[in-house]
């Protein structure tokens, strides 16, 4: 089609969103999916819900798996303890570093260092949509990674079982796995956010999202080597979710440390999160 | 009568104890506007305060009928912003960079994506506009900061120094787009820029802000016309004596590097009086010429800078 080099007005009528931040979410995601490595790092981040899932299998399949068992009662048992270990093995937490290090990190970082958030504060959106429309995009990844999973391995436990006695014993689960999500998922979004709020260069932003928790986590292997104290696992980003994952499904604490300590510590992250964001975001930048 | 599109009165503003804006008036209706002062003038504030960033400290004003102190995510569905910084989203082409914004200023997302399309072609960048915006060149960032400040069709534009950083025939062809812009369509533009002789060639009318104050407003013809007269002399014989006498009689002379004097002359004074000053300095005067005010005459004079 051939068109004249000409200026014509827009006839249509503008709409009101309920959601205005879901189009900075949907490019959000468009943006990640176009990078061949996030692809790549995303799939293998959905390793370990395969495994437990298979796990979920095996355990209601034991007759086909005799042969692994070599008489023990039980190959894998699906109870809080099965969850618990989901949530917080490392090889998950990495990934989920890892992810939000490749789809995060240039959230604002990007937007920073193109000048683009003049051209988003110049449209009818407010600071809330911004924040919303990019931690929209985290939570997609860490909400397919943790609640999606959660609530999968409770499904196909019923569904292969036959029976509701995993609820019946354990009626909270479903809270209990929502909960969980929602912390890991808040955490990290907030996390990330935070951290690629506060540089324009998304390498530096990448290398902080990713050193901070891996440097946490060895400060405190060295503290626990120095001072043999339980309280050494609050330095750790890694061992405080832990901490708080063992309250939530009701199991013991691999620390000594009340989870209310860790807790506050996360919430502590989350707050200073969201102040600095508040402080560092204006839509006066607009106009310099 | 006319509507206007941009009605402030009586605007204060203050950065702590610093006054940005101190008592700013000014009325726009359709056309262009070229917005001009030095620096910390108080256009950035001014801009800020138009396009609902800031609250005034005093004053009130509507921008398109909507008030800018409690409609401010309503006007700026209705104004396009072409900022002066180069702006991109890293990983996105021409039409999906457009269309998002069309989306985000409230355009359904199918319309927003055949707009996009339609502005990037006006804009000249029809070929291009499935190209990384990374590989743009800074005449082509200048377009598509154009686009998308078009996408959603405003009906007020805000140009914040629209032909920086570009060679001389791309800003030619960005001047060409504002000038159809302004001349044809019944969009109001206010350009705010360091480049007078671009506000001079788009612009009918100006404002010029000086230390938080509207220092001039109108049409630039009338503005030329009230404030002074400028002539243009050559003058052989010693001229100190001759330049100290103008100053005494409120004219402001300028010696060129090119040996010639310009004298601007405040509108009440009869130009007979230059004639009567050379006479008794006994300086000779070989050419008199009553030359044209350009705007950075005009804007010198105003703000009192050379």
């Amino acid at each position: 089609m051939i068109r004249d080099r000409g200026y014509f007005h827009w006839d249509g009528a503008f709409i009101d969103r309920r959601w205005p931040w879901w189009p900075i979410t949907r490019q959000g995601l468009r943006l990640a999916f176009k990078m061949k490595l996030f692809k790549f790092i995303f799939v293998g981040s959905l390793v370990p819900a395969f495994v437990f899932l298979a796990g979920v299998y095996i355990s209601e399949r034991l007759e086909d798996f005799k042969a692994m068992v070599h008489g023990r009662g039980t190959l894998i048992s699906v109870d809080p303890a099965f969850f618990k270990t989901y949530y917080s093995i490392d090889f998950l937490l990495l990934m989920l570093v890892m992810l939000m290090l490749f789809s995060g990190a240039g959230l604002i970082a990007d937007d920073a260092k193109h000048n683009a958030l003049q051209l988003y504060f110049s449209r009818p959106i407010r600071k809330k949509d911004y924040f919303l429309g990019k931690a929209g995009v985290l939570w997609f990844f860490l909400l397919i990674l943790t609640l999606v999973p959660g609530l999968l391995f409770i499904l196909f436990k019923i569904i292969f079982s036959g029976s509701f006695a995993l609820l019946r014993s354990f009626p909270w689960l479903p809270l209990s796995v929502l909960a969980e999500s929602l912390i890991l998922t808040v955490f990290f979004s907030l996390y990330t956010l935070l951290l690629s709020s506060l540089s324009s260069n998304r390498r530096y932003v990448s290398i902080m999202i990713f050193g901070v928790y891996i440097f946490s986590d060895i400060l405190f292997g060295i503290f626990y080597g120095l001072v043999r104290s339980p309280y050494a696992a609050l330095i750790s980003i890694k061992a405080n979710l832990q901490q708080v994952a063992a309250f939530l499904f009701r199991l013991k604490p691999a620390f000594a440390v009340s989870w209310v300590y860790s807790l506050l510590i996360l919430g502590a992250i989350c707050v200073l999160s969201v102040f600095v964001l508040n402080r560092r975001i204006k839509g006066v930048t607009v106009i310099r | 009568m006319e509507q206007q599109s941009l009605v402030l009165e009586d605007i204060h503003f203050s950065y702590g104890q610093v006054a940005a804006l101190r008592g700013v008036s000014l009325t726009m209706g359709s056309g262009a506007i070229g917005l001009l002062g030095p620096n910390g003038a108080g256009k950035s504030t001014l801009l800020r305060i138009i396009l609902g960033f800031l609250s005034p400290h005093k004053g009130q004003g509507r921008v398109l009928g909507y008030d800018i102190l409690c409609e401010q995510r309503s006007l700026r569905r209705y104004v396009g912003y072409m900022p002066e910084d180069d702006c991109l989203i890293p990983g996105m082409d021409a039409v999906s960079f457009t269309a998002f914004f069309g989306e985000l200023s409230g355009m359904p997302r199918a319309e927003a994506m055949k707009r996009a399309h339609d502005v990037l072609f006006y804009v000249g960048l029809g070929e291009s506009r499935y190209r990384l915006l990374e590989t743009y060149s800074a005449g082509m960032q200048q377009r598509l900061k154009l686009a998308q400040a078009l996408v959603h069709d405003p009906r007020l534009l805000f140009l914040d120094e629209p032909t920086s950083n570009l060679d001389p025939q791309g800003r030619a062809e960005i001047l060409d787009l504002i000038v159809d812009i302004t001349s044809k369509k019944d969009i109001s533009v206010l350009i705010s820029s360091h480049i007078l002789t671009d506000i001079e060639f788009l612009c009918s009318s100006v404002v010029i802000l000086n230390k938080g104050l509207v220092a001039a407003q109108g049409l630039l013809a009338d503005l030329r016309r009230a404030r002074f007269n400028l002539y243009e002399l050559k003058v052989k014989g010693e001229s100190d004596g001759f330049l100290k006498k103008l100053e005494s009689r409120g004219c402001r002379p300028e010696m060129t590097e090119d040996g010639l004097l310009k004298i601007y002359m405040p509108s009440g004074l009869n130009n007979m009086e230059i004639v009567r000053a050379a006479a008794e300095e006994k300086v000779q005067i070989r050419q008199f010429i009553k030359s044209r005010t350009s705007l950075e005459d005009l804007f010198a004079q105003t703000v009192g800078v050379d």
